[in-house]
């Protein structure tokens, strides 16, 4: 980018302002609790890695902070999670190992299966990946991006879920693989979790350029004018305030990183050109050439997006015919 | 009892040959070889726009008659349109699970073609940079080629009066032996076509479709059907389409896909193919040949020998048997002829003798007649 | 033998044509299908195949080839069939069937090629297959089959037109004599060819599985054809010998006229026989193949019309006919069978081949692709004609009376 620096300056200025806003907002929700969920059940608890076998080291897998009011209001019915019907905690029956009363579906699988088979009575299980793969790839405000990436499952992405309070104990960690500690610790644990801030700001709009002049292969057709700021902000604006996205976009550039693929997360990545070149290299024949990439990209996100404009196979609509 | 013995002989023929059929199917006479280094195309359908860049790259790099409709003509892709002697290429739409998908369609250049295995004049050759190759110098016209080709794809001359050849795909081996991709290839915008050795195609496949999860059908249309192609498809999963209509509306249960037979069945891609290259299927027949050539002189010229020996025999029978009538006859006459003699003296007997011997005679004559020519 | 109504040509008077100008019926309708015939064979050969045929990229074989080669192969069955029913099975008294069937066959085969110099894209190039032999295909083997085979017949044939033309050249008469010793290697010979070519044109199809409906396809189509190729030599000797009767009765001689019902008979029951194999063999063939299925669909009602109608339906008609030794029978089931062989060729190579394309796309013969086959059959019966006016067929030439 040619004015790296001043996006740089502009991203630190920004990102100073958030954290000055944001700090005495914080401190006052530390005492607060959390609003009461309609159906009775604890606003936010704490699931730990449940297991039948004692663990006397207390080696454990960050537990996780499970929203319960925010997923209650963000599906139908109960019975999407609680899929048996009854309303228990889920490590009553997949436990790490797996127990006979869940079919031995282990806990890890509970929670991360993808691709579930469906089930012929009506009610198909889902786990927490499946259903927010699915609910990602449905919502037309996601399924642009998430149609054509598939989201890099690394620590990071881990840690948006097991995320529990840096201040819990070993202890308390012991005992809630044990199953003994008690209601109100874990749900406290739980508040303080919710309650701590998250640090990251997402980059604006403003941080990118305003238009960005596609030239390199203009030929046939003029250079195009893409509109970054515009896509940038129009998607922006339709994910604000998205309690899914904003718990899942813990990257500053996580939103980038659609187009911007591939290359580590950047304020300023590097050109589609970089690794696109004009002619398809024999070394990576599957490596689109630099006019399919750009074709994909825009395709594939206003395809599953379901912008109706432009048409495929209008070229002129994005790059005006060379008289 | 002839006749049953010929259909005897013929029914007990038809099981040898049968036998012989599938015992030389298995052994597998006649194969094309397989280049493992060869190239190949994969078409990713997903990715395909239905912009027919790549019809019109086929054209000008062919130098093909110009169609009645220009390229830029997207609405053509809507009607099913097939390969042609004049349009090596197409694109058409099809609707997987209510969704459009284009599909290109080209000679898929098997592995072991059929076309070059029903040709009997050697004009199409597997070459080892993986293309089918065709030679009209010594074209007869007899079109078998599309009868065999399992996919439709060679078209042929009708309109040409003097030179009319089978035409399809040349997969442009004259640009690849320039070091050019196919001119399709080159000028598709999407990168639906990608060109590469076809082993890599293959594992570039399965990446794709295990990267993207829920967006392939997981089969590579081509790995095996009819043997293997160089071109190969990957299809949009059918349950991509349903999540879509799902979101529109969510209340209707639309039928699950089955198995990956209905996407590429929606795709106008036969998946009953099967695994063997198409020619494999006719070398059973082929093979039963030479036993036919050699076991059906020795039948026949057995059968022949039994009759002729049969007749032999029959005739001396008939002759024993003559012979012996006639002794007994001739005995009979004299008995007669003495008796005749000893009452009413020589005279009588000598013209009883000349008129008996007469009698036999004639009716010898007649009956010879009668029976001459039987068997 | 004093068969007086007989021509027989003589040194003086070696061509017998008049029968071709008395303006009967037959002679104007043959001279009308000739000249159109003519004219569109001008047509095809100089504005290509498209000018006259329907044909296109998805059905490449049509009429012609449905018609003139499957059918035209598989009716001159009757060559081998009656001579290795006379020589090589010792039935003498089918000899007199001999000479018409060796002759309608070698006409069979002859207007056979002709036809196909029609459906050829590059008819001149036809020996090219010799040149450049694909082996691994079927029509290679046809191709090469039927090209010997051909020769074989010209052969087998030949031995009349020696004895029509030796009153003016006597010296073929030694030519004759060798030709008649060579009878039953070249009888042996003829059906090994035929046996091959007429399974190979089964065989053709073979390659084509998703083309073909599954109720015709089937691995043992080139046995299908070889066992109703059988069926198809006998009915044409009873269906030739009707036509015959009518039309050039006055050129039979007495042992002819004698057997000629005999034959019919026995060509009965062994078609009779054969026809019930047949029927059996695709009842076996479609329940092995698990079609039960498809038996209940348009083209199971169809396939069901060819079994009973056109198999089961001649098979009885010629036990009838054989069992109480009833001609009409015979010759009822000789049409029968006749058509049903036509009606079976047609169903794998144009009615159930390429079952799957929608109607719009399906292929239906121009008139012109139909008056090209008449003219070929017109041309056969023409000939024919000619051959039976001048030449010992029908009758045992008084020169060669022991020749067998």
């Amino acid at each position: 980018m040619r004015n790296g620096t001043v996006l740089l300056l502009l991203a630190a200025l920004a990102l100073a302002g958030v954290v000055c806003l944001s700090a005495p907002g914080t401190a006052a929700a530390k005492a607060a609790t959390l609003a009461s969920t309609d159906s009775g059940a604890p606003s936010a608890i704490v699931m730990f890695p449940v297991s039948a076998k004692p663990n006397p080291k207390g080696t454990a897998m960050t537990p996780t902070v499970f929203n319960h009011l925010n997923h209650e209001k963000a599906v139908a019915k109960c019975e999407t999670c609680h899929h048996t019907g009854d309303p228990v905690a889920c490590s009553t029956c997949h436990t790490i190992e797996g127990k006979a009363e869940g079919n031995f579906v282990t806990m890890e699988r509970a929670m991360h299966a993808t691709h579930i088979h469906k089930r012929g009575n009506g009610t198909t299980p889902t786990s927490c990946v499946s259903c927010h793969e699915d609910v990602t790839r449905k919502r037309q405000e996601c399924a642009g991006c998430h149609n054509i990436v598939v989201p890099r499952h690394d620590a990071a992405w881990c840690a948006s879920c097991h995320n529990v309070t840096t201040s819990i104990t070993p202890e308390q960690l012991q005992q809630g693989i044990d199953g003994t500690l008690s209601l109100e610790q874990r749900e406290s644990l739980a508040a303080d979790t919710v309650h701590t801030p998250k640090p990251t700001r997402m980059l604006t709009p403003m941080d990118g350029p305003y238009k960005v002049r596609i030239d390199a292969l203009a030929e046939k057709y003029l250079p195009n004018n893409f509109t970054h700021r515009r896509h940038v902000s129009s998607l922006m604006e339709k994910i604000r305030g998205d309690k899914l996205a904003r718990a899942f976009h813990n990257q500053p550039e996580t939103l980038c990183s659609t187009c911007h693929h591939r290359s580590p997360l950047s304020a300023t990545p590097p050109k589609c050109g970089s690794c696109h070149t004009k002619d398809i290299d024999h070394r990576y024949p599957d490596r689109p050439n630099l006019k399919a990439a750009y074709h994909l990209q825009c395709m594939g996100c206003h395809k599953a997006m379901n912008v109706g404009r432009p048409k495929n196979t209008d070229c002129t609509t994005c790059h005006k015919a060379r008289q | 009892m002839n006749r049953r013995k010929f259909l005897t002989l013929m029914g007990s023929a038809g099981m040898v040959s049968a036998l012989g059929t599938a015992k030389v199917a298995k052994a597998g006479v006649h194969t094309f070889p397989y280049y493992p280094d060869s190239y190949g195309v994969l078409h990713d359908a997903t990715r395909c726009i239905g912009c027919r860049r790549c019809e019109e790259a086929c054209n000008a790099v062919n130098k093909l008659p110009k169609p009645e409709k220009p390229f830029t003509d997207t609405s053509v892709t809507g009607t099913k349109r097939r390969t042609t002697a004049y349009a090596w290429t197409v694109v058409n739409k099809y609707k997987v699970n209510g969704k459009d998908v284009f599909r290109k369609l080209q000679c898929f250049h098997c592995n072991d073609p059929a076309c070059a295995s029903a040709c009997f004049a050697k004009c199409f050759q597997k070459q080892p940079d993986g293309s089918v190759t065709y030679d009209g110098t010594q074209c007869v016209g007899c079109r078998y080629c599309m009868v065999a080709c399992p996919f439709y794809v060679p078209g042929f001359q009708y309109d040409e009066a003097f030179d009319p050849l089978v035409q399809k795909c040349t997969f442009c081996e004259p640009r690849l032996k320039e070091g050019k991709l196919p001119g399709c290839v080159e000028a598709c915008p999407m990168d639906a076509l990608t060109f590469g050795r076809r082993s890599d195609l293959l594992n570039l496949a399965r990446a794709r479709i295990a990267e993207n999860p829920g967006k392939y059908a997981n089969y590579i249309y081509g790995e095996h059907d009819a043997g293997g192609t160089a071109w190969m498809v990957l299809a949009p999963s059918a349950a991509a389409g349903k999540q879509d209509q799902d979101a529109k509306d969510a209340k209707e249960e639309k039928p699950v896909v089955k198995n990956h037979e209905d996407e590429f069945k929606q795709l106008g891609l036969d998946r009953h193919l099967g695994t063997q290259p198409m020619g494999e299927l006719t070398y059973g027949a082929l093979g039963a040949v030479p036993m036919i050539v050699a076991f059906w002189p020795v039948l026949f010229g057995g059968a022949y020998a039994i009759s002729k020996r049969r007749e032999a025999r029959f005739k001396a029978e008939k002759e024993a048997h003559v012979e012996a009538t006639k002794n007994d006859l001739a005995a009979a006459v004299d008995a007669a002829v003495r008796k005749i003699e000893e009452t009413q003296g020589p005279g009588a007997a000598d013209t009883a003798r000349r008129a008996m011997a007469e009698a036999l005679k004639s009716r010898e004559m007649t009956s010879a007649a009668e029976h001459g020519e039987d068997k | 033998m004093a068969d007086h109504s007989i021509v027989i040509p003589t040194r003086d008077k070696l061509f017998n044509i008049r029968e071709f100008f008395t303006p009967t019926p037959g002679n104007i309708i043959s001279g009308i299908i000739l000249a159109v015939g003519l004219v569109i064979t001008l047509i095809r050969f100089t504005c290509g195949i498209g000018a006259v045929a329907n044909l296109d990229d998805n059905q490449p074989w049509g009429l012609w080839i449905g018609f003139d080669l499957l059918c035209g192969v598989c009716l001159a069955a009757g060559g081998y069939f009656t001579t290795v029913a006379c020589y090589i099975m010792g039935q003498k008294h089918f000899h007199s069937a001999c000479r018409p069937a060796v002759l309608t066959a070698f006409l069979g085969y002859a207007f056979v090629v002709v036809a196909l110099l029609y459906d050829l894209g590059h008819p001149l190039r036809l020996p090219f297959m010799f040149f450049f032999p694909g082996t691994t295909s079927v029509l290679f083997e046809v191709g090469l089959c039927v090209a010997t085979y051909l020769t074989v017949l010209f052969i087998e044939f030949s031995v009349a037109p020696l004895e029509w033309l030796s009153c003016r050249f006597p010296w073929l008469i030694k030519w004759r004599k060798i030709l008649v010793m060579c009878t039953i290697p070249l009888t042996i010979f003829g059906v090994t060819l035929s046996t091959l070519h007429q399974s190979s044109l089964g065989s053709l199809y073979l390659i084509a599985p998703g083309k073909l409906h599954p109720l015709w396809y089937s691995p043992f189509m080139p046995m299908f054809f070889f066992v109703s190729s059988m069926v198809a030599g006998a009915s044409m000797v009873i269906f030739e010998g009707m036509l015959a009767h009518k039309g050039v009765h006055h050129y039979m001689d007495k042992t002819h006229l004698r057997e000629a019902d005999e034959v019919s008979f026995a060509f009965a029951r062994a078609a009779s026989f054969i026809l019930f194999a047949y029927f059996m063999l695709k009842l076996i063939d479609m329940l092995v193949q698990a079609n039960l299925p498809y038996v209940f669909t348009g083209y199971g009602a169809w396939w069901l019309v060819e079994m009973f109608g056109f198999i089961l339906l001649p098979a009885l008609l010629y036990a009838k006919g054989a069992r109480d030794r009833s001609l009409t029978f015979c010759r009822l089931g000789a049409v029968n069978a006749v058509t049903g062989i036509v009606l079976n060729r047609f169903n794998v190579s144009m009615i159930a081949f390429n079952y799957t394309l929608p109607s719009a796309e399906r292929y239906f013969p121009s008139i012109w692709e139909i008056c090209i086959s008449m003219f070929v059959v017109t041309m056969i019966i023409t000939v024919y004609r000619f051959v039976v006016y001048n030449m010992p067929i029908l009758y045992e030439h008084p020169n060669f009376r022991d020749g067998h």
